[in-house]
């Protein structure tokens, strides 16, 4: 017994016993001499644990008495966390490096917050749920305020945490009642209650932790917290923040809604699409009048948060699909995009400014059109692969009878598109200023210019994601 | 061969145009010229071959969509052969005697690139004039037929930085879509009719289409001539032919070798083509025929009077090309088309030459082009002055009477006289009233360039000379065109009914009687149908297209490259008009010539006084016949007050003023509002949360479950 | 009614003597007090600190890191005390776990010791 569920959570395991030993590791070789090495370790260990995860076909099965859920949505979001923080780490390398910024603890607590995502998305318990999420949230607090000589990085870092302990509390006080009514933390138990009838306090306690799991993935209007610890972060964070976190909570939600709560999808539809609705908009609206690129990204993943949501507000397997491939679609133009802004700095500093980049096309014409993709796809705008990922959502809404959530979806991407277009324009139209400097990592060039191919190869196939994703939304909805 | 000779153009243009910056300007413009060289030797080894039936290459697959069906292909008979020879060998010579032209051009900075340009549109120019005159479907026809109005468009607007170079473009393009609706409503009536677009189809078709009555509105309709006026329409645009011939003029604001080859040999010369090449239609429309004959004869005799008093070198030229296809129209309205053609070839080499020549006057006196700045060129220039006088007497017809010796012109234009004769003596009275003009305009052309004292700027008399070599060799090929080319071919082309049959690979006329009743008889079944459009009708005219293979064998198709109905005689009869007649041209000639010598040799001084006296009817004339003016105020006005209504009030007011109202208002609005909620302090943030999750119990409670 | 007024009579004899000693110390002070007043002496009262002062005032982060580190360790036994009392009756497992806890916590230990997070100078 013990040793089926110890093989369950194999992975999970083995990373926290490397994330340990690398604490050891680097703290007694001292003053992080370390900090390259473990960082591609711990990118090569997250590699290879998302192979071994892909490749190692195990069927759905379940641990610790249904605490821990393994199955082929699980494995779908942890290989698209584990690959995504895997690049996040490798493109992040030289700036850390560079800015004075390379602590070894931070792969380590990349790994920890790993760690904390895989539990969310195999949660079968609200207690593991709740264990996943801070396992995720505290290593993700310290790494805001990494840079902890900066005022700005501190005031993300208590931002953060002064929020996300509001938002726990929110899930807590959720999760407390839904525990109070069902008379089980079990997801199962749960669903068993709510299949019979649903009281009013059970309601309750799904709103409080779907706006407590809605501050993870910044939907608004639990968005605030987002611009302020997106611009105040050190960059490689920011973009460690906009990418693996935001699919553990995304897919934590999705279990939630379906195993725990999967007798009334009615009333969590609603929630969602409020969330998506006003995300969607507040995202778009909001990102506007940003001047800042980071500060532009956090609306803009605030706004795709909207859009994935809209898949799971559709409450069907094809709307679950549509939010993983959507997922899986985001999380790469991200760390492509976030390649391309860690690498924007100027007389060796970094900038963020949008006007920074004006007329970038003539200082480095590659970059510029990879970015001009990159742009193009988050935008959505065909034939990139970011229009295929709002394609789906859309279509799951119409196809569950919520046109009018895929309309204002539509509405609010025409209205987004303004801005990265601005930013395109900026490159292209605007005018002649300081020059950045055209250094960039290897590992941020190929990043950039794969992602960017990538937007323009896929539409092809999708590199397969359809059916993978198709797998795991059946694995979830049954 | 032949898909050689269509892409190597195509190879030339984008090598020039696209890689001249890698391989040089020079390379580029070489390579062009080498490619349309090779293209034009191989069309001439087609044209001197048999030809002895119609060749058909496929090429790829185009579009396929229901029984819709085009193949991009290549139907090689003798009347591409024809096309092929005139567009290949004079797009050659003017590429080389671009090379010469374009040299130095004072509309661009020293350091600014424009040959390559200029060489990767001529190519391209030609490929898609290539693509016309060898399709093997209408639609194929149509992108040529569009190609080459875009080349067109970017020759004259050549020198962009030139206003009137930019209107006349402009003005080309628009007119020509007149003319192109025309010729699109005629390709869809062809295939709403005939459910193919393929020529062979139509043409197999084309006796059940003279038996169908089309109700449109409130008329009844013949088949035939609907689509034969149709089709007709759109020739006129692109021949420049009455009441759609004003951009004709305007587009000698490109550079002259673009004059030569797009606006004189080639591609005005493609209305003609297409009546040849619809021949099998045309042969059973009279009435259509009708139309082309009187308006083909009305251009000629129009455009002449009008080049009697135009004072540019190149607007001279111009109307004269434009009298001149009204020749090409009389004939082929006549229906002998072989004529038409006939005309088309010799006209092709000695107008190319006249403007040549007449490139090489404007480069010797630095862009001057007004007539009367110019005189007694002839010893500057004696090179180009005697390459312009065989070009004069070509136009003008200079030959033997009753004869078959002569210059170029002088046997085509007699041909079309004499056929004109039988057909109209409308067009007849008209054409031998242009000839005259012809004779005079021309001559006044050569006497104000040539002869005389020289007038206008001494510096640029003192600094005229001879053009390079590159320039000069190109006329000396098109002389040799302009004197032979109607002495080696008048047989085949007219002379003998049973050569000319051979030459087009027809079936000999007894024969023909025959074939043309057996696929008469056995065509009118289908086409029956094709009137009365009924549901089951369309289901059939579906399955047919389903398998072309099946629907190939309904009607047998008329070899040759063009097609002459049983009861055609035309040939024959204008073999035997009287000799009164055969003079005609040659008498008008000389009365023309005898004129400009008086005028402009003899009484210099009476042009003025003959001006002055008749002065409304020279007015009359320099205006065109106040063509422009009239359009102006008739078309170009109105069209531009309801574009202009639509443009500030529908899309500016309306569409704008929402869109923008929204975007520019609205939307910042909100911008800020969510600009002023993110305010950085902790406590605001924390309170959005709270009030979040309040709205969404509320919303629960009232929404929710039990509800 | 006059019951209810007669119990609330106490509160009032206790207000009016209130009031008036109130009255008569601050009167007394007024009047006999002897006045010597300095900066000092005016400014109000406050254990330690200043009173009015920059509340962001610098003092050593290190009361901070041990009075955490502190914590940390407190609850570690706050945790422990349970699970002897039980100690009889868990089984293997939870015997392990708690091993595998203290671990846990002892790897960080190690780690803020080599850190010196404890070395205080």
């Amino acid at each position: 017994m013990l040793q089926s569920d110890l093989a369950t959570v194999l992975p999970e395991l083995i990373l926290a016993i490397y994330a340990m030993g690398a604490l050891m590791f680097g703290v007694s070789s001292g003053k992080d001499q370390t900090t390259g090495t473990l960082t591609w370790a711990t990118a090569g260990m997250f590699v290879a644990l998302a192979l071994w995860i892909g490749f190692g076909n195990a069927g759905d099965r379940s641990a610790f008495g249904g605490m821990f859920t393994d199955d082929n949505f699980a494995r779908f979001a942890k290989i698209t966390i584990l690959l995504s923080a895997a690049a996040v780490l490798l493109i992040s390398q030289d700036y850390m490096a560079r800015r004075d910024l390379a602590r070894f603890e931070y792969p380590v607590l990349v790994s920890l917050s790993v760690i904390g995502m895989m539990m969310m998305v195999s949660a079968g318990d609200l207690m593991a749920l709740y264990m996943g999420l801070e396992l995720q949230s505290l290593a993700l607090y310290v790494v805001a305020a990494l840079r902890r000589d900066s005022a700005r990085s501190t005031e993300a870092g208590l931002k953060y945490f002064v929020l996300g302990a509001l938002s726990s509390g929110l899930l807590l006080y959720g999760a407390s009642l839904t525990y109070g009514y069902a008379g089980t933390t079990l997801f199962s138990g749960i669903l068993s209650t709510v299949n019979e009838e649903v009281p009013l306090g059970l309601l309750f306690g799904l709103v409080f932790m779907l706006a407590g799991l809605a501050f993870k993935v910044s939907a608004a209007p639990f968005h605030m917290w987002t611009p302020d610890v997106y611009e105040g972060s050190p960059t490689p964070v920011t973009a460690f923040f906009a990418t693996a976190p935001k699919v553990a909570a995304m897919a934590l939600i999705a279990r939630l809604a379906y195993d725990a709560f999967g007798g009334i999808p009615d009333d969590w539809s609603q929630v969602l699409s409020a969330l998506a609705v006003l995300s969607m908009f507040w995202g778009a609206l909001a990102a506007i009048g940003q001047r800042d690129i980071k500060r532009l990204m956090a609306y803009s993943s605030i706004a795709h948060m909207g859009f994935a949501l809209v898949g799971l507000a559709a409450g069907t397997a094809e709307g679950v699909q549509a939010m993983l491939i959507y997922m899986a679609i985001y999380v790469a133009m991200n760390v492509g995009t976030f390649a391309f802004i860690l690498s924007m700095e100027r007389d060796g500093k970094p900038v963020t400014d949008i006007a920074s980049l004006n007329m970038y096309s003539r200082t480095d014409p590659m970059k510029a059109l990879a970015m001009l993709v990159l742009l193009f796809s988050l935008a959505g705008v065909p034939p990139m692969l970011g229009f295929f990922g709002k394609f789906y959502v859309f279509r799951a809404a119409v196809d569950a009878d919520m046109a009018w959530l895929a309309l204002a979806g539509a509405v609010a991407s025409v209205i987004g598109a303004y801005y990265y277009l601005r930013v395109v324009f900026y490159m292209y139209f605007g005018t002649e200023g300081d020059r950045l400097d055209s250094r960039m990592a290897p590992a941020q060039w190929l990043a950039l210019v794969a992602v960017a191919a990538a937007m323009l190869l896929g539409i092809i196939n999708l590199f397969g994601i359809e059916s993978a994703a198709a797998l795991a939304a059946e694995s979830l909805v049954r | 061969m032949a898909t050689i000779i269509l892409f190597a153009p195509l190879l030339g243009a984008i090598i020039c145009g696209f890689f001249w910056t890698l391989i040089g300007e020079k390379a580029g413009q070489i390579i062009a010229t080498g490619l349309i060289f090779l293209a034009a030797l191989l069309s001439w080894i087609i044209f001197l071959g048999d030809i002895p039936e119609t060749g058909h290459v496929t090429i790829l697959r185009w579009i396929e969509s229901g029984s819709l069906s085009i193949d991009w292909g290549i139907r090689l008979d003798r009347l591409t052969a024809i096309m092929l020879v005139v567009i290949n060998t004079v797009s050659a010579l003017v590429h080389l005697y671009s090379f010469g032209y374009m040299a130095h051009d004072e509309n661009w900075g020293e350091s600014e690139p424009y040959r390559a340009r200029f060489f990767a549109y001529l190519s391209f120019f030609t490929f898609t004039m290539l693509a016309l005159v060898t399709s093997d479907n209408l639609v194929q026809m149509f992108f040529g037929w569009e190609g080459v109005g875009v080349a067109s468009y970017l020759l004259i607007g050549f020198y962009y930085r030139k206003p009137t170079a930019n209107a006349a473009a402009i003005k080309a393009f628009v007119v020509n879509r007149v003319g192109d609706f025309g010729f699109a409503l005629g390709i869809f009536g062809l295939f709403f009719l005939t459910d193919s677009v393929r020529f062979d189809d139509v043409f197999a078709a084309a006796p059940a289409l003279a038996t169908t009555e089309i109700s449109f509105l409130w008329m009844n309709l013949n088949a035939a001539n609907l689509i034969g006026v149709l089709l007709f329409i759109g020739a006129m645009g692109k021949s420049a032919q009455l009441f759609l011939h004003t951009w004709l003029p305007d587009a000698m604001e490109g550079p002259t070798p673009v004059s030569a080859l797009i606006h004189a040999a080639t591609m005005v010369t493609a209305g003609v083509f297409l009546v040849c090449r619809m021949s099998p239609v045309y042969e059973y429309a009279p009435d259509a025929k009708t139309m082309i004959v009187v308006v083909g004869a009305s251009t000629a005799f129009f455009a002449a009077t009008v080049g009697l008093v135009q004072n540019d070198i190149k607007r001279v030229i111009a109307y004269s090309t434009c009298s001149q296809l009204g020749y090409m129209f009389v004939a082929a309205g006549c229906g002998v088309y072989s004529v038409a053609m006939f005309h088309l070839f010799t006209h092709a080499f000695f107008k190319a030459m006249l403007f040549l020549g007449a490139g090489s006057v404007i480069h010797a006196m630095h862009h001057e082009q007004d007539l009367r700045n110019y005189g007694g060129l002839r010893k500057k220039i004696p090179l180009t002055f005697y390459a312009m006088l065989i070009g004069t007497l070509a136009i003008t017809g200079v030959g033997i009477p009753l004869t078959h010796i002569g210059f170029a012109g002088f046997l085509s234009k007699d041909a079309v006289i004499e056929t004109a004769f039988v057909g109209s003596q409308y067009a007849f009275w008209l054409l031998v009233v242009a000839a005259l003009m012809t004779s005079f305009y021309s001559w006044r052309l050569m006497f104000m360039t040539f002869w005389g004292t020289p007038r206008g700027d001494h510096h640029t008399h003192e600094h005229a000379h001879e053009s390079p070599m590159t320039m000069l060799v190109p006329l000396g090929a098109l002389a040799l065109g302009a004197v032979f080319s109607g002495m080696i071919w008048y047989n085949v082309f007219f002379g003998y009914e049973d050569k000319m049959r051979a030459w087009f690979g027809m079936e000999a006329a007894a024969h023909h009687e025959v074939a043309t009743e057996d696929h008469a008889a056995t065509e009118t079944a289908a086409p029956a149908e094709t009137a009365t459009a009924t549901d089951t009708h369309g289901a059939a005219e579906a399955s047919a297209a389903a398998t072309p293979e099946a629907a190939a064998p309904h009607g047998a198709v008329p070899s040759g490259g063009i097609y002459l109905a049983a009861d055609n005689t035309m040939i024959h009869a204008a073999h035997d008009v009287p000799n009164w007649v055969k003079v005609s041209p040659f008498v008008a000639m000389i009365l023309g010539l005898a004129l400009a010598w008086l005028f402009y040799i003899r009484r210099p001084d009476l042009p003025g006084k003959l001006a002055a006296q008749q002065r409304p009817l020279y007015l009359f004339l320099l205006n065109k016949w106040y063509f422009d003016e009239i359009y102006a105020f008739l078309i170009v006005g109105p069209a531009q007050w309801l574009g202009r209504l639509f443009w500030k009030r529908g899309d500016g007011d309306v569409i704008d003023g929402s869109i923008n109202g929204v975007a520019m208002g609205i939307i910042p609005f909100f911008t800020r509002l969510a600009g002023r909620a993110q305010s950085g302090y902790l406590f605001h943030y924390a309170f959005a949360m709270v009030l979040g999750i309040a709205a969404l119990i509320t919303m629960m409670t009232l929404f929710g479950g039990a509800q | 009614m006059d019951l209810m007024l007669r119990e609330y009579l106490p509160v009032v004899i206790l207000l009016a003597l209130a009031i008036g000693l109130g009255l008569v110390l601050i009167l007394a002070a007024a009047v006999l007090a002897v006045r010597n007043p300095d900066p000092e002496k005016v400014s109000a009262y406050e254990c330690g600190f200043n009173a009015f002062d920059d509340a962001r005032m610098k003092f050593d982060v290190r009361f901070y890191l041990v009075s955490i580190l502190f914590i940390i360790f407190d609850l570690e036994v706050a945790f422990l005390f349970p699970w002897a009392v039980a100690f009889g009756e868990i089984s293997m497992v939870g015997f392990w776990s708690m091993m595998v806890f203290l671990g846990v916590l002892t790897i960080g230990f190690a780690y803020e010791w080599k850190k010196g997070a404890l070395e205080w100078a």
